[in-house]
């Protein structure tokens, strides 16, 4: 189970659960590459052991919630246009 | 003829510590908030700098923390002795700013330092380099928090250098806000995006001193060109691998590549120079990596910005306040001089002014919040030359008995701000509007004589022998301040 984080823009009540959405997910392997943010189309659950993917979650101005939720990743985004 | 700086930071250490203003640390130190946990404190604490000498997963590299959050720090950067006043470092970058520009001068790229070691394709991987994770909840981590961005304007000659925040997002891709208003942002927005062409851009981490103050100076000059009048001769600069762009070839580290237009990628939060982190995650200027260049054995700059006071705070405070003297004299304002307190977060600024004449103060606040300097601070505290600009104690004084709640407060609701701003609401935040507010702590000048409250101080109610004879016996009473 890889740990991943992300950043919402609204009140943690809010999210979604089970819905797809597009978002930018946090790699939190430790290592060089810690950190590494990367758009992803991922589901969510507030269990946190419904999907395979632990997602811790952060606030808008980098406020954790302390409880993880799950994530299933579903496809990767690669929102800048190709040969940039 | 050139004055005393240092060509690197790897001098500047050295001068550092041979006045005992930076600690060696020896320890292995983690990227992954440690480090900025140590300089987060040692800025809270006014401590003397980091040189740190091991870094966990980065053996080939080192870091310099905190390197000018002090004012004794920034006398070294000058060459001047640490102990000297803040009146005294002023007088000297005014001094020195005052004159002909001076063009930097290109050297061969074999006699750069910052060529010592290349990247390229693959290999220019922002994940090799130590990028701290600066603060806990912060966006992601930022690689350049000391350093400037190179930047040509599309049809002129026109560039900058100037301190915009850059995160690594992936290996190729950094991100920072670029505010509209910025000189960068001119460029970019109104030349590069509706031509939908990519700028071209060089990040220079870890500058020597003086090209560090200038990039942060909101001079109206090149800044390439205010660092040779800092120095006193021309700063040396060599070419970029990808780019005509030309960037100082003492720097530690330089990043080179394109910004995208009409692309936008999540960025933030940050903890930021007003000690919050405020502006929330947003999409923000995407620039795309293509090499990186750097000295062997390089030594990464990092600055935290936090609660005062970080060398952001300390800089923007010392420059900004400095033009802004500088301009209000061009108007022919009489001011006894201009100084913006770091620990305002460089949002309030003291004006000292002879009042000769009636709502000085306010035409002082119109055209200081009506410059190029005005986004960046919303209160302008005014007083007479009987108050000393640099003495917290005398202005808290000042705007205490002089100013009248009713009569000498002015506001003006519409001002431009930055989405920084913390008081703001989120409305204000999103356009970058902000009200500002000047306090005039002068009396009027239609009060007759007889009305006029008389300060009562040392200086100002005793006859001057008395003041000789205290001053000359003062030891000899038992006082040993």
């Amino acid at each position: 189970m890889a740990a991943y984080d992300t950043f919402i823009a609204k009140e943690f009540k809010d999210v979604q659960e089970d819905e797809e959405m597009l978002t930018v997910i946090r790699d939190l392997t430790p290592g060089k590459a810690k950190y590494r943010s990367t758009y992803a189309k991922i589901r969510v659950s507030k269990d946190p052991k419904k999907y395979p993917e632990t997602l811790w979650v952060r606030l808008g101005r980098g406020q954790l919630i302390e409880t993880p939720c799950s994530m299933q990743i579903m496809e990767f985004v690669d929102v800048i246009p190709k040969g940039m | 003829m050139a004055y005393k700086y240092y060509k690197d930071n790897r001098a500047y250490i050295e001068a550092l510590k041979k006045t005992g203003d930076l600690v060696v640390v020896n320890d292995e130190v983690d990227w992954d908030l440690e480090m900025g946990a140590i300089v987060r404190r040692m800025c809270e604490r006014k401590s003397p700098a980091a040189h740190f000498k091991k870094i966990k997963d980065y053996p080939d590299f080192e870091a310099l923390g905190a390197p000018m959050a002090t004012h004794r720090r920034l006398a070294i950067a000058f060459g001047l002795d640490p102990a000297t006043p803040i009146p005294q470092i002023s007088a000297e970058y005014l001094k020195r700013t005052t004159g002909s520009p001076v063009k930097p001068k290109i050297i061969d790229r074999k006699d750069a330092p910052c060529k010592e070691i290349v990247w390229s394709g693959e290999d220019a991987n922002l994940f090799n380099l130590p990028a701290p994770m600066v603060h806990d909840g912060d966006g992601g981590r930022y690689i350049c928090t000391w350093h400037f961005v190179v930047a040509k304007d599309y049809d002129t000659d026109f560039v900058n250098w100037g301190m915009y925040r850059q995160m690594a997002f992936d290996e190729k891709t950094m991100v920072g806000p670029v505010l509209a208003f910025s000189d960068m942002g001119k460029m970019f927005y109104n030349k590069y995006v509706p031509r939908n062409l990519p700028m071209p851009f060089a990040t220079v981490i870890s500058p020597d001193p003086l090209s560090a103050i200038a990039s942060s100076a909101p001079s109206p000059l090149p800044e390439a060109e205010f660092t040779g009048m800092l120095m006193g001769e021309p700063v040396e600069v060599v070419k970029c691998e990808t780019c005509d762009l030309y960037v100082p070839a003492h720097a530690e580290i330089i990043i080179e590549g394109v910004v995208l237009p009409n692309v936008m990628i999540d960025e933030s939060p940050f903890g930021e120079y007003t000690g919050y982190r405020t502006s929330p995650r947003e999409k923000r200027t995407v620039y795309r990596v293509k090499a990186i260049t750097m000295r062997k054995k390089s030594i990464l700059a990092v600055s935290n910005m936090g609660v005062p006071t970080d060398e952001g705070q300390l800089l923007r405070s010392f420059s900004l306040g400095l033009e802004m003297e500088r301009m209000l004299k061009d108007q022919g304002i009489p001011v006894t001089g201009v100084y913006m307190l770091p620990e305002s977060t460089h949002h309030l600024v003291v004006v000292g002014v002879k009042p000769i004449y009636a709502n000085i103060a306010t035409q002082i606040g119109q055209l200081v919040f009506g410059s190029k300097l005005g986004p960046w601070f919303h209160l302008v505290v005014v007083v007479d030359d009987t108050t000393d600009i640099y003495n917290k104690d005398e202005i808290i004084h000042a705007l205490s008995t002089k100013c009248n709640p009713a009569t000498g407060i002015r506001i003006t609701e519409h001002g431009v701000g930055t989405p920084l701003n913390p008081f703001v609401s989120p409305e204000q935040r999103k356009y970058g509007a902000a009200p500002k507010v000047i306090f005039d702590c002068t009396f009027p000048l239609n009060w007759p004589a007889s009305e006029l409250p008389v300060k009562v101080a040392f200086n100002s109610v005793y006859p001057k022998e008395i003041q000789e004879k205290v001053l000359s016996k003062w030891n000899q009473y038992g006082f040993k301040d």
